[in-house]
């Protein structure tokens, strides 16, 4: 019987480049740099690195192809690497698969590295698609603000919630993430907006206005884990640990099937149950959360499908203030995608790396005063066809 | 013929619209400094930009097939938008009729709708004529706002209720107009020498024939369904053949346009409403030539009270620049967003365009169905692969489980609406919407399916075509 990985792998190194438009840097500066940075702060040699994932979701106009662009960006010396894909989680995917390997006893040291470069397509958001297959035939177009804003319409819908106390509730999540964001030296955007400006920004997808979406932006972010034993060996006295990592993919129920009411994602609400398990704690034992703010819709609606908020009541609790810096659950204490940035196959990494900072007390002016187990939820498609991944990272003791 | 031969005759017609209607006075306020133009009254049907010539005849075409399921099926346009790609054939599998019937596309002028029509009932078996016309024409030109765009269709039976009693032709190579693939869109050629000899020449002789095939006189016309070759011309051609009754195809010409090879079959949909029984209607279609048909009302034709309801379902426009956007008269540079790949591999739409074109779901083994089939149900409880029974969902109803007015994504008609679809059978699906009317769409919103053009690759020509979700009723036309 499956016991789960809690407290089998430990992060000893993090790294994490400066994300936005990055007009000159290229993908291999990016994967050097957070890879230096995580490596400096294990403190191991390179040498010792005996495997390494590389997430990457938009190869078509990014870093190309395979394992290969890692192994030769870090000159990796014919040891397994792989590229992972999964859509927006493929960050955490990177992460999940070199946790693994350690767990299993594969290997001693293996390193998780996840880089976008998205700004070179020449517009904002993200690269459209080239395929021409059977999907295309009958699949809508729809951008990524589209997809998700659909979970508005359906949220009031099944909670008889009013359309401006979800529009207020969502201006406060991108309020709260551009404040956090202004403390972010590595961050996308800093500068703080206030609720009128985000209240009556342009639409882009009803009812998702200008500042309810995250952008898109160049930067990676790297992990390096091995044993808890061998943490120790190095010194790590009280590593940060692994305490779960779940995922959990559609199978086509929500868009095939007749039950979903398009007001949640399922597989937020599976990932977080299973990685609670195996972690043995339960939501409110949580210090803190990074979470998949795509949008704001999108944040409002996981901290139900997290449990953090009682369904249908996500809205009053984020204008309480309960999901500020200073709240009961802090959540996107770095600015999150909305001001981070989103280089899609690192933002699980990098979501990751604050949390990691925040448990080490590395966080700076945005340090919250106590930190037991922080969660990460790195959601990859659309609600309607989704891929979540959830992780709880904490202390070994 | 005789009133007493005619044996075949008309069981269904069916009359299609698309939901925007310029006011032609926005056109004329648009080109006054240049004085150009045309007729300034009435309203002009223009085709959304994922209509064409053949989804707007598959439209008309579900109205006249409701009760009847041809065995033969006949396409008939001016502007069909494959050279070689049997739209009669596609027609037949939008409308998920089996594939042994009988197929042919009719082109080469406007008349070819009526010149099937007259083939089909001196023929046999159980035929759709269906047309449609989505022309191309250059803006300033008065052809512009003159035609409109538009399908119609009939299915002709051994005991229609409107039966053939008499007919006439004339074949004659005649250039009123000139368009050709060098030059698609028209080129005028002087009205008065059309308005002079067309009638003189060609329509009045045909139509005399035809009464006398019938042994009828023009005073026993109760309808007529008489196309002009240009605005205006009823008048002539009524005093040259002595004909006074209503002519609705003038009619047609001012509340939606000369929906061209569509024109004749939509004019007769709406006489056959205004006829009761006993009635004889005459037909005539004009283009090298002219075809002129008679019928006696027998009894009520089904679908001709929706093609008269369609004249005024729709939605009044006046912005002249999004008219010529619509109409491809002006290319907007639409950005980078616009150039996305659109390529359909041949290979994938021959496994799975029929299922497309037809909007052909499957039902599994417990009932459940689903869109598209799938090897193993999306049924949670399904434990393997099953086998699907084919289930179309055009026809079923459906409402908005969520839905958004996408800004970002690039449409040629912003803004894209598009989200999940829950049809009554159980089936749901992820659909782009169209024909938003003012209000838009809401989540629960009743609607109804059309068949749109999918994608568009304009830089191989080609074009894919799959079903939209649009508002189960439209907006009554308020002027």
């Amino acid at each position: 019987m499956a016991s789960g990985i809690k407290d089998r792998v430990a992060i000893i190194g993090m790294g994490c480049t400066v994300f936005g438009e990055l007009w000159d840097k290229g993908p291999e500066d990016l994967i050097v740099e957070a890879f230096e940075e995580a490596l400096a702060d294990a403190g191991i040699a390179r040498g010792q690195i005996n495997a390494a994932w590389v997430g990457n979701a938009l190869d078509d106009i990014n870093i190309g192809n395979s394992a290969l662009p890692l192994a030769h960006a870090l000159r990796l010396k014919s040891i397994p690497v792989s590229r992972v894909e999964n859509m927006c989680a493929t960050g955490t995917e990177a992460l999940r698969a070199a946790t693994y390997a350690i767990a299993a006893g594969a290997v001693d040291f293996a390193v998780a590295l996840g880089v976008e470069k998205l700004k070179d397509t020449g517009y904002g958001g993200l690269p459209l698609r080239t395929k021409g297959l059977a999907n295309d035939l009958w699949m809508p177009y729809g951008s990524a603000p589209g997809t998700f804003a659909q979970l508005a319409g359906a949220y009031t819908a099944r909670h008889g919630a009013s359309s401006e106390d979800l529009k207020r509730a969502m201006a406060h999540v991108s309020w709260k993430s551009h404040r956090n964001g202004a403390l972010n030296a590595k961050a996308h955007l800093r500068k703080a907006v206030d609720m009128e400006t985000i209240l009556n920004a342009p639409m882009i997808a009803n009812p998702l206005g200008l500042f309810d979406c995250c952008g898109v932006s160049d930067g990676a972010a790297c992990a390096i884990v091995t044993t808890p034993e061998i943490a120790k060996g190095l010194g790590i006295a009280n590593p940060v640990t692994v305490k779960a990592i779940q995922l959990s993919a559609s199978h086509g129920w929500e868009a095939s099937y007749h039950e979903w009411d398009g007001s949640s994602i399922r597989n937020t609400q599976e990932a977080a149950k299973r990685a609670y398990a195996e972690a043995g704690i339960s939501a409110h034992d949580l210090s803190m959360t990074e979470v998949h703010d795509c949008f704001s819709i999108t944040e409002l609606v996981t901290m139900e499908d997290l449990g953090l908020s009682a369904e249908g009541s996500a809205i009053f609790d984020i204008l309480d203030g309960r999901y500020d810096n200073n709240g009961a659950m802090p959540c996107q204490t770095d600015g999150g995608l909305k001001c981070f940035g989103h280089p899609v196959g690192a933002s699980g990494l990098r979501m990751a790396y604050e949390v990691y900072s925040q448990l080490l007390g590395r966080a700076g002016d945005r340090q919250l005063a106590n930190v037991d187990f922080g969660l990460t939820h790195n959601l990859g498609g659309q609600p309607a066809n989704s891929v979540a991944a959830v992780s709880i990272l904490g202390r070994l003791n | 013929m005789g009133q007493d031969t005619g044996k075949r005759g008309i069981a269904s017609v069916g009359g299609y619209l698309p939901l925007l209607r310029l006011d032609r006075s926005a056109a004329s306020k648009g080109l006054q400094f240049s004085g150009l133009g045309g007729r300034n009254a009435g309203y002009r049907t223009t085709a959304g930009w994922d209509e064409d010539a053949l989804t707007m005849a598959a439209e008309a075409s579900r109205h006249a097939t409701s009760t009847v399921a041809p065995t033969r099926i006949c396409f008939a346009s001016t502007s069909s938008p494959f050279i070689e790609r049997g739209h009669a054939s596609m027609l037949l599998e939008a409308l998920a009729l089996p594939a042994n019937a009988r197929t042919i596309d009719v082109s080469g002028n406007r008349r070819c709708a009526v010149s099937a029509l007259l083939d089909a009932l001196l023929g046999q078996g159980d035929t759709l004529i269906a047309s449609g016309e989505k022309r191309p024409v250059r803006a300033g030109s008065a052809f512009h706002t003159a035609w409109g765009d538009g399908g119609s269709a009939a299915v002709v039976t051994d005991d229609g209720s409107a039966a053939l009693i008499g007919y006439a032709s004339l074949a004659r190579d005649y250039v009123d107009l000139y368009s050709s693939r060098e030059h698609p869109t028209p080129y005028a050629y002087e009205e008065r020498f059309v308005k002079e000899t067309a009638t003189r020449d060609v329509i009045a002789p045909t139509i005399k024939a035809a009464l006398a095939d019938a042994g009828v006189t023009s005073a026993d016309i109760a309808h007529a369904a008489i196309c002009e070759p240009l605005p205006g011309m009823w008048r002539d051609i009524s005093k040259a053949t002595g004909i006074t009754a209503p002519n609705h195809a003038s009619d047609l010409s001012a509340a939606a346009g000369d929906l061209g090879a569509a024109h004749p079959l939509f004019a007769l949909a709406l006489a056959l409403d205004a006829a009761q029984p006993g009635d004889i209607i005459l037909l005539a279609g004009f283009g090298s030539g002219c075809d002129t048909l008679i019928f006696k009302v027998i009894g009520a034709v089904a679908g001709a009270a929706k093609a008269r309801a369609a004249l005024t379902q729709g939605l009044i426009f006046a912005d002249y620049v999004r008219f010529l956007s619509l109409t491809g008269t002006i290319d907007l540079d639409w950005g980078i967003r616009s150039e996305f790949e659109q390529k359909t591999q041949a290979t994938v739409l021959e496994r799975y365009g029929r299922d497309m074109i037809g909007f052909i779901g499957g039902r599994d083994t417990r009932g459940n169905v689903q869109f598209p089939k799938s090897r193993i149900p999306v049924r949670p409880d399904a434990d393997g692969p099953e086998p699907m029974e084919d289930m179309r969902l055009a026809d079923v109803p459906a409402k908005l489980v969520s839905v958004t007015a996408d800004r970002l994504n690039f449409t040629p008609d912003p803004p894209f609406w598009f989200g999940l679809v829950q049809f009554e059978n159980g089936a749901r699906v992820m659909m782009e919407f169209t024909d938003a009317d003012a209000d838009g769409f809401k989540v629960g919103d009743s609607v109804a399916m059309r068949l749109r053009i999918k994608s568009h690759d304009k830089r191989r020509g080609f074009r894919t075509y799959f079903w939209k979700a649009a508002p189960a009723l439209r907006p009554i036309m308020e002027a």
